[in-house]
């Protein structure tokens, strides 16, 4: 029985799905174990019932905050994937000013917009929380693989251990990494 | 000095005494994590990674300044040490904003390697993400206070090494910060001898030269150390 894979992008740059796409032909690997039923090119479906939810970036908004609840009653085996999701890396830095200011820089003071600029407001867009926060505070994680971006081996040693019901270990593995 | 008895990890170590337990493990190559000691600088035990347990003392000690004594019995690989290392290494990243992605230092910084020692792969505690200056005053360097772990590593070679004493420290608890002069921008310092020697001593990403860009920076610190050696030759 092929195991079902998703993998998510919240607050994040998408480096650890490029990380992800870098192991290559061993895709083929993981392809004899597991279908992938959703990511990121995969049209705005609900998230589904998956065995391993692979989840990039931190919580930075409502939305993120309700998909997070949301994957994780979905997922059995939720993973951490990077900096971002772990410890907020980047998308954290604006956790040191009020939202308010970190907004009026973006729209207001940028070069481009002359002090001029409008903070976008409308009901379709998500709402950016004051604090971004890492997956750990918002739900359990099962499995957390730091790094900026992990790289392709160390997701795909992550992938096949979980593939194969074993629970990875980067620490005895050697391949922990940060940045 | 007489020779005394130790036994560590249950090895029988003969050793003078005066000496402090880590000079004991560095002699002997038995692995101690260290953060805040370099050689070269007097040792604080600022960091309490060295941490040992010796028979008859309940509380951890810091094996950088604790010296031995004759059949002392010393451990430095137990679980409780590990699982006070492990803490102690994710309050320092949870203290402050390391953000190792955009970090001068990064993949050549004693704070990762601590945490690659220590096994660890997420931070349990809440961050702070305290608003830290980052002072780039000086024509060379750059102090960025978000990466400092307050080892003291630069506030000592500045004042044990080169002798200026232009950085020091300030304040308590969380609030504290290493300052240059009586918190002045270091540009300005009438102390500074701008040496580098706190860039070199440097644990982290705190301290850097203007000239590096991210995840670019290398560092010398075993230079602090063989200074001292030679200047000791020449007095």
């Amino acid at each position: 029985m092929k195991k079902k894979l998703a993998t998510v992008w919240l607050g994040g740059c998408s480096g650890c799905h490029m990380s992800l796409l870098d192991i290559d032909e061993r895709i083929l690997e993981v392809a004899k174990l597991a279908d992938i039923v959703k990511c990121p090119i995969v049209d705005g479906k609900p998230f589904p019932e998956v065995d391993i939810a692979l989840v990039e970036g931190s919580v930075t908004s409502d939305e993120h905050y309700e998909e997070i609840l949301h994957i994780r009653k979905q997922a059995k085996v939720l993973v951490a994937l990077g900096d971002c999701a772990v410890m907020t890396n980047i998308t954290g830095m604006r956790n040191y000013f009020p939202l308010q200011d970190v907004m009026a820089a973006a729209y207001t003071h940028s070069p481009s917009n002359d002090g001029e600029g409008m903070w976008p407001n409308h009901a379709a867009l998500l709402k950016l929380h004051g604090k971004v926060l890492p997956l750990q505070s918002v739900v359990t994680v099962d499995v957390v693989v730091p790094g900026c971006p992990p790289s392709a081996d160390t997701i795909f040693y992550v992938l096949y251990e979980l593939l194969n019901d074993r629970m990875p270990d980067l620490s005895t593995a050697q391949k922990l990494k940060y940045g | 000095m007489p020779v005394i008895t130790v036994y560590i990890n249950g090895q029988k170590i003969s050793t003078e005494s005066g000496v402090t337990i880590l000079e004991v493990c560095k002699a002997n190559n038995i692995p101690m994590l260290t953060l805040c000691h370099l050689k070269g600088l007097h040792d604080i035990g600022a960091c309490r990674l060295c941490l040992v347990e010796i028979e008859g003392v309940n509380r951890l000690l810091s094996g950088c300044t604790t010296q031995v004594a004759d059949n002392m019995m010393i451990r430095t690989d137990t679980d409780r040490i590990k699982r006070y290392q492990r803490i102690t290494v994710e309050l320092f990243f949870a203290e402050r904003n390391h953000v190792c992605a955009v970090c001068v230092a990064n993949g050549n910084c004693e704070l990762q390697q601590a945490g690659y020692a220590v096994g660890l792969d997420h931070i349990r505690y809440p961050f702070l993400y305290p608003e830290c200056n980052v002072d780039t005053s000086h024509p060379w360097f750059v102090m960025d206070h978000n990466r400092c772990i307050m080892c003291t590593r630069c506030v000592r070679v500045c004042t044990q090494v080169e002798g200026a004493g232009n950085w020091g420290v300030m304040n308590r608890g969380h609030d504290v910060r290493i300052i240059s002069d009586f918190n002045t921008p270091w540009g300005e310092s009438s102390t500074c001898t701008d040496c580098g020697k706190c860039v070199h001593a440097c644990p982290t990403g705190a301290i850097w030269p203007k000239a590096v860009a991210q995840g670019q920076l290398t560092k010398y610190p075993e230079m602090i150390g063989e200074l001292v050696e030679k200047r000791k030759l020449l007095q």
